[in-house]
């Protein structure tokens, strides 16, 4: 699996509690919503990159292991995704877009997480631009389909969301609340 | 865990009562919790100037020695410099200090003095007290 980090953290070889110190010092200069790939060897780290995720509110995306090393994903927490305010007016449920998944109509799903977080696990079929690059990938979206802007829980999609109709998309239609409670089928990137 | 506040006692002076401390007492603060350490009787071995940088294993245990090298473990001096980095309370035991002759000078820095009453006034409202 291929995945993009902001930020590289090499903590291999370092006994506990190193991996998180480290990591506690390294996110402090990411940007909020940016990933760090923490590269450790101490096979403790995987709950521990987790337990420390949820102690300070960081998004634990996911580890995979290659070479005896664990690669453990991080995303750091943004202020703007507490925020409850929505602006998009055209929101559809998850069941809504279950139904319309199973029926006979094609449609697009945008998935506006960054890239990492997509690769963790995504709607199967759903595309992935993050919210950043949305911007410069207007043209990669089909105009004509019904687009269901989805994110991790509904902020950065209803920010997407109204840039698209702001471009001139007609149907978009934000998806809420967002993958933290999306229960269907999922793929991750091979 | 912004609003966690720990509050631990070290009363004990080997390397492994040492790693106990600070492994706890920095992961803690590395989730964002405020942590404080009261050291008392042997303790203060793990602040004394020199005495942390070379503190004995717990006897009978010297071949633990080599599964600490080879874990690749911190050692306690950088242990303590990333505790004080962290904002970690150091605060050294007045009473015992007296009595084992030991004035502020001879302990690392940034470490502050007080008596039983310091720490219970600290710990009082804490959410997680440990003593090791």
């Amino acid at each position: 699996m291929n995945i993009t980090a902001n930020e590289t953290l090499d903590a291999k070889g370092l006994a506990c509690p190193m991996p998180i110190v480290k990591t506690k010092k390294a996110i402090t200069k990411l940007q909020p919503g940016q990933v760090i790939e923490v590269q450790a060897t101490d096979k403790g780290s995987t709950a521990d990159i987790r337990a420390w995720a949820g102690s300070t509110g960081h998004q634990y995306l996911g580890t995979i292991e290659e070479d005896n090393v664990l690669k453990h994903y991080l995303r750091k927490a943004t202020d703007e995704e507490t925020k409850e305010e929505t602006k998009h007016e055209d929101v559809i449920n998850l069941e809504e877009l279950r139904s319309k998944i199973n029926g006979e109509e094609s449609i697009t799903i945008l998935d506006v997480r960054e890239s990492a977080e997509f690769a963790f696990g995504h709607i199967t079929g759903a595309v992935n631009i993050p919210l950043g690059e949305l911007e410069e990938r207007f043209s990669e979206i089909d105009e004509d389909k019904e687009i269901h802007v989805i994110c991790r829980t509904g902020n950065r999609s209803d920010l997407a969301a109204q840039k698209l109709t702001e471009k001139g998309f007609e149907n978009v239609k934000n998806v809420i609340p967002g993958m933290t409670k999306w229960e269907g089928p999922t793929e991750k990137n091979n | 865990m912004a609003n966690t506040k720990v509050a631990i006692i070290a009363a004990n002076g080997t390397l492994f009562d040492a790693y106990k401390v600070f492994n706890v007492a920095t992961a803690a603060a590395a989730s964002d919790a405020e942590v404080g350490i009261f050291f008392t009787f042997e303790g203060l071995n793990l602040i004394h100037k020199e005495a942390h940088k070379n503190l004995p294993l717990p006897e009978g245990k010297e071949h633990f020695q080599e599964g600490f090298k080879q874990t690749n473990v911190p050692s306690i001096e950088e242990l303590v410099g990333i505790a004080q980095e962290l904002g970690i309370k150091l605060i050294g035991c007045q009473m015992t200090m007296d009595l084992m002759n030991l004035e502020k000078d001879a302990f690392i820095n940034g470490i502050e003095v007080g008596g039983a009453a310091t720490f219970i006034e600290y710990a009082k409202d804490a959410n997680i007290t440990l003593t090791f």
